[in-house]
């Protein structure tokens, strides 16, 4: 019994050495992008690479007196308006659709998802034909709105099946002591939803983030967004490598801080609740 | 509810009738007057037929969402499998999996082409390092694809794991302990109680990242720009090309309603599956 145990334990352990080797194995392309942002442009070139070598700031120093600048801020407000409008309408929404659905809520469903998963250029090409009619392309607003196209329908079905958990007799009661229907949900519902609201709010933020395509297609120079800034630090101004390995470590630096925040959320963001089935 | 409704019929539904509208014009912008002309409207659907670049980016598509969604489905089974141990260490382990899932997709296509770039790439250093003499695998056209293939596995494996992990902690204890007794090992545990258990969602999983891999762009615009020649260029990326490099937005228009109806067929697989909407109350 004692040497099962111990063989035991020592599968357990080599099972864990070998987690860790393949987690380091997984995350060296990353952690070497991370650790290129601090090189200068003769460390990025030296193999094989020197484990010490003398970290600069310079790269960063030199984006941040640049136009990438202004693009870091587009995004930040982009994204930051674009969540706020998903939840303000989106919110609402979602908690119609669970109390009062009864037909069609599999069409309902359906037009939700393929709205989240139909490809960008579905949306791009329409879009782009109106805004120039609308003198929408290259603004800020114009691609506020075209992120609440994947947003909105994040916030439906990340807070109606959130909803649907909630006992109906909350409000009723308050219906009953005279509420309307809108008090209802904004004195009792509301509060409820705290942490899923915050995770969903995460979500929209990060899918705004790290928007590409939308960016590359609807903005020109005033509305560009950080990631489509680094792009051009590849075609334009040579390979400028340390300046487009810090440009790409200041863009995930909010999506790693927020992604850890609501990890646990995350299988349900991307999948609607697919497991809950 | 209505007014919330109506502004996502306003964004999703009504763009989607302009595009199909569109797939029925010869629209190109260099020629204003194509833009409403309405004389031969399946002009566009017509030579969606006898273009055979089109055809094959469908092949190119196939080839890079059957090796994509293979390996992120069996990778992400493995290390779910690995990982689901009740310790602090591998709990802390399965966050720090996740991130290539949740970095932005510019990122990660930078972040690669970092690594096929010879003259800077760790990896090309450690191959010269060895002898072993290896072409820059982004510009050869034998690799092209393979390593959009490689990048696209290692972004999205961690979708699998996050599920299948998900799924095995919803796993019956009573079952395992019962077949434990019955003196299975644990390689029959996993071959005839495990995997039937989460057979399930991993077809969702692979569902949800084959409507993705339609979406492929980010990889393939600054790794390949789906060169060499046309070997990694995806029917989205050529979508792309036709509407904003060469203005035949019209022709665009029409295979990208293609995709867009590829897209609600398969999430309406996804929702058949899952059984969302069809609520108990």
């Amino acid at each position: 019994m004692s040497t099962s145990g111990r063989a035991r334990r020592r599968d357990r352990l080599l099972m864990q050495a070998l987690a860790v080797l393949l987690a380091l194995l997984a995350l060296s392309p990353f952690l070497w992008l991370v650790l290129m942002s601090f090189k200068t442009n003769a460390e990025i070139f030296r193999f094989p690479p020197r484990f010490f070598f003398e970290a600069t700031t310079a790269n960063y120093a030199a984006l941040w007196t640049s136009e990438f600048r202004n693009s870091f801020a587009n995004s930040l407000i982009v994204s930051t308006v674009s969540t706020a409008l998903s939840l303000l309408i989106g919110v609402p929404a979602a908690y119609a659709l669970s109390r009062w659905t009864t037909r069609g809520g599999g069409t309902i469903t359906l037009w939700i998802l393929a709205s989240r998963m139909a490809p960008p250029i579905a949306f791009t090409i329409p879009y782009f034909l109106v805004y120039r009619h609308l003198e929408l392309l290259d603004t800020r607003t114009g691609l506020v709105v075209i992120y609440l196209t994947f947003n909105l329908s994040l916030v439906i079905w990340m807070m109606r099946p959130f909803y649907d958990q909630l006992p109906r007799s909350l409000e009723e009661a308050a219906w009953i002591d005279g509420a309307t229907l809108w008090q209802g949900f904004y004195r009792i519902i509301l509060p409820l939803s705290g942490p899923g609201l915050a995770a969903t709010a995460i979500l929209c933020f990060l899918f705004a983030w790290n928007d590409f395509f939308f960016a590359l297609i609807l903005t020109r120079t005033e509305a560009m967004t950080a990631p489509v800034a680094v792009v051009n630090f590849m075609n334009y101004e040579g390979w400028e490598w340390g300046r487009i390995a810090a440009g790409g470590t200041m863009i995930m630096l909010p999506v790693l801080i927020f992604s850890f925040v609501v990890r646990r959320y995350l299988v349900h963001g991307l999948t609607g609740g697919a497991l809950k089935g | 509810m209505a007014p919330s409704l109506a502004v996502l019929a306003l964004i999703t539904l009504l763009p989607s009738l302009y595009l199909l509208a569109t797939s029925f014009t010869p629209l190109n912008l260099t020629r204003p007057e194509t833009l409403w002309d309405f004389s031969q409207p399946l002009e566009s659907y017509r030579q969606i037929w006898a273009d055979s670049r089109l055809h094959h980016s469908v092949w190119v598509q196939i080839k890079l969402s059957f090796w994509t969604v293979l390996l992120q489905l069996a990778i992400g089974l493995a290390l779910a499998l690995l990982l689901n141990m009740r310790t602090r260490l591998l709990e802390a382990l399965r966050t720090v999996f996740l991130i290539p899932m949740v970095l932005p997709p510019i990122v990660v296509a930078i972040i690669w082409k970092v690594i096929y770039t010879p003259d800077i790439s760790p990896m090309h250093g450690l191959f010269r390092a060895l002898g072993w003499n290896v072409p820059a695998l982004i510009t050869d056209p034998n690799w092209a694809l393979t390593s959009i293939i490689i990048a696209d596995t290692w972004e999205w494996f961690p979708f699998t794991m996050l599920m299948v992990l998900a799924a095995l902690q919803m796993m019956p204890q009573e079952l395992l302990d019962a077949a434990k007794v019955d003196g299975a090992s644990p390689w029959q545990l996993t071959r005839y109680i495990t995997l039937p258990f989460i057979k399930g969602v991993l077809l969702v999983a692979g569902l949800f990242r084959l409507i993705d891999s339609i979406k492929a762009f980010p990889l393939i615009f600054i790794l390949t720009d789906g060169g060499p020649g046309n070997v990694t260029e995806v029917t989205n990326y050529y979508s792309f090309l036709q509407a904003f490099n060469f203005s035949f937005l019209g022709f665009s228009s029409a295979i990208t309603v293609a995709l867009l109806a590829a897209t609600i067929v398969l999430s309406w697989v996804i929702v058949r599956l899952v059984g969302w909407g069809a609520r108990v109350d």
